[in-house]
């Protein structure tokens, strides 16, 4: 116990809660804005494993990473353009939509995975040549600091700009407070004249792409390969960060880099050979999401209208 | 809804037919406001079945498609898929024996949306359920045969609702989302599944992670020589009788129907409506762990870290929303999705189409059915031209 308390281990630990938090960050912040409109987008789980699909796919056939990025946003926003049709458009039950797509998500990245890289029953597992740290000069040289804060992927400095970014947009733009104000009372907003379908489909589609974002992380920067487990219960997470966060952007940041922290610490206990079984550690992170969920069920910020479909003319 | 229909003009049927009469039908069609979607009132039952119908077969010239993309016929696949599924004599069989947890997950499924309660925590109560007959096996195995299956049953039945009431407890005492819950759920117990084979009941001698195998008066009789059909596949079919009058014909089945259309209505009527919430998710969780238990008893006889590697709980979920809830379409569904995940092995090895098609198939059944059974509540009708 007393060589896990060391600085560089400490150090890692804290270093490690970025990586693990970013494509929570990314799917949870994308995820607040599609709920901010009224939608519930359940099939986040299947989002992210597409968008680690089609951006390890892209990446993989035309050696850009960039690319893989963009393959991974055009993924998650065609699932989320599809939920967008299913619930503002046709209406369907939004929960049910949700789990529909998350299913599809997941079987068609599965399908195409492994008909694209499957041969004679059995899969080459092919890998790509990851994105590297982006190290910030100057900044990444002080002590400590520069590590943990100035020497990530680009994709985690993203997700961090996002806090701000989502928070500015719902709060400060226009747009973002019709996009709220849909979300807590659209019959209102019908009648003000703002146009309900067109923003909800903004926004769920806005979604899926950050969903992809978050699942090409854990295929082109966290690691170098897909694989059908990738995403892991992630965008299951995602989901409830949402919630405990009380869909506020600030504390979405919070609820991330604390689910980061911890299974960073649960990662370098199980590297430092500590007598638990491991099983243990492995649950504990959704054992955690239920604790956090029975504990913060402060639901003041919660849209009112969420998962409730908006038809003119009826109450 | 109402501005439609006070929007249509407010024609007999015979001003409609007199209006029309002269015209070119396809003109018609084709003038501003000649036709209109309008919500039905009331939807025949019939109706959502054919939609149904029509969706799976939609479903059908999609994937029929995308095996063209990857460069195979579709009649070929097709062939091979059904080929494989029911063929002959002990594919078919084979399918039943696929679909008997099926059915059970997707009891589990249909009985808690039915009220409105959504449990996807289907995997893992299936799990415990298998934890459940284990441990009865383990701790009673001196009991006679006839009573150590009930015991084992009983078993798989209550550690089922148990794990399904861990959720149902949270949401009803703390208003905790049971979608997160039951879902969280599902990986702890995959995590404590993994624990026991490595640890208090891994077997002896054995660098596995798995149990013993079980001594044979243990094993559920098979129907037939040269089939693994088992008994389980027919309290599978006895439990969908036992949903379909538990929903149909007593006071729990009202009390959960009226919350699944209106909880406020419900509690407002006098129903209690946590005291039905918990009710429905143990009987849905002892559902899916009578599953577990007729997978272990009946087929595996023994507990391996594959057990849960067939999703059967997840694919329990679309069976019971492409069956629109109804018990006996469960049954339907579940055979035919058995067929498609038996049938795949085949159509892989015959022509190279990756068996995660089945995939597929099933995430775009269930869209299109859903879409269908929205589209079934309305109709497009022809309205009189006027000027």
């Amino acid at each position: 116990m007393e060589d896990f308390l060391t600085y560089s281990v400490i150090l890692g630990i804290f270093v490690t809660t970025f990586k693990i938090a970013t494509p929570l960050l990314i799917a949870a912040t994308g995820e607040l804005v599609a709920e901010s409109s009224g939608i519930l987008n359940l099939s986040l789980e299947g989002t992210m494993t597409l968008g680690a699909f089609t951006g390890f796919l892209v990446a993989n056939e035309t050696g850009n990473l960039w690319l893989g990025l963009v393959g991974a946003a055009l993924g998650g926003g065609a699932l989320g353009l599809l939920m967008a049709v299913m619930t503002a458009t046709v209406k369907v039950n939004q929960i049910v939509a949700g789990l529909a797509l998350n299913i599809l998500g997941l079987g068609g990245a599965f399908f195409w995975y492994r008909s694209v890289y499957e041969e004679g029953g059995a899969v080459a597992f092919p890998t790509v040549d990851r994105f590297q740290t982006a190290t910030i000069p100057l900044l990444s040289d002080i002590p400590a600091v520069g590590e943990v804060f100035f020497d990530q992927h680009w994709l985690t400095y993203f997700g961090i700009l996002m806090v701000p970014a989502t928070f500015i947009f719902l709060n400060r733009t226009k747009y973002g407070l019709e996009l709220r104000s849909i979300g807590h009372n659209p019959e209102a907003c019908d009648m003000r004249g703002v146009g309900i379908i067109s923003r909800q489909y903004t926004a769920v589609i806005y979604g899926g792409v950050m969903a992809g974002l978050g699942g090409a992380y854990l295929s082109l920067a966290g690691g170098n390969q897909f694989f059908d487990d990738i995403v892991a219960g992630r965008g299951w997470i995602a989901l409830a960060i949402v919630i405990f966060g009380n869909w506020r952007a600030s504390w979405i940041l919070g609820g991330s880099l604390l689910f980061g922290f911890l299974e960073a610490t649960q990662l370098s206990l199980q590297a430092s050979g500590v007598d638990l079984p491991y099983q243990l550690l492995l649950a504990l992170p959704f054992l955690l999401t239920i604790v956090a969920l029975v504990f913060n069920r402060s639901r003041s910020q919660v849209p009112l209208s969420l998962t409730i479909p908006y038809h003119r003319g009826e109450r | 809804m109402s501005e439609q229909v006070a929007d249509a003009p407010q024609d007999s049927p015979r001003d409609d037919h007199e209006a029309d009469a002269g015209r070119d039908p396809l003109s018609m069609l084709f003038q501003p406001g000649a036709w209109r979607l309008e919500r039905r009132l009331y939807t025949r039952p019939v109706y959502e079945l054919y939609a149904t119908l029509i969706a799976l077969a939609v479903t059908a010239v999609i994937i029929g498609l995308l095996v063209i993309i990857v460069g195979v016929s579709p009649l070929d696949a097709f062939a091979s898929l059904y080929e494989g599924a029911f063929g002959n004599r002990e594919s078919a069989l084979e399918t039943l024996v696929q679909a008997t947890p099926l059915i059970l997950t997707g009891l589990c499924a249909a009985i808690a949306f039915r009220a409105g309660v959504w449990n996807i925590g289907g995997q893992g109560q299936f799990i415990a359920g298998a934890i459940g007959t284990w441990w009865v096996y383990d701790t009673f195995s001196g009991l006679p045969a006839p009573v150590l299956f009930v015991a084992m049953f009983a078993g798989a039945a209550v550690f089922g609702a148990v794990w399904a009431t861990v959720a149902s407890v949270l949401l009803v005492r703390y208003g905790t989302n049971e979608i997160l819950t039951t879902v969280m759920l599902n990986f702890v117990i995959d995590s404590g599944l993994s624990w026991l084979l490595s640890g208090p009941w891994q077997a002896n001698n054995t660098p596995y992670s798995q149990t013993e195998r079980m001594v044979e008066s243990a094993f559920l009789p098979r129907f037939f020589d040269g089939s693994r059909l088992h008994l389980g596949f027919a309290l599978a079919l006895v439990m969908a009788v036992v949903v379909h009058f538990l929903v149909r014909r007593t006071t729990l089945g009202f009390e959960l129907r009226a919350i699944g259309v209106n909880k406020q209505a419900a509690s407002y009527k006098g129903i209690s409506v946590g005291a039905a919430v918990i009710a429905v998710m143990a009987i849905s969780g002892a559902l899916a762990g009578l599953a577990g238990a007729g997978e272990l008893l009946g087929l595996h006889h023994r507990i391996n870290f594959e057990f849960g590697g067939q999703a059967v709980g997840f694919t329990g979920i679309i069976i019971a929303l492409v069956a629109r809830l109804h018990p006996a379409g469960v049954i339907v569904v579940a055979i035919a999705f058995a067929g498609l995940l038996n049938g795949a092995t085949q159509m892989q090895v015959g022509t190279g189409i990756p068996a995660a098609l089945v995939d597929v198939i099933e995430g775009v059944a269930l869209v299109l059915v859903l879409l269908a059974a929205v589209a079934c509540r309305y109709r497009l009708r022809k309205i009189a031209h006027h000027g």
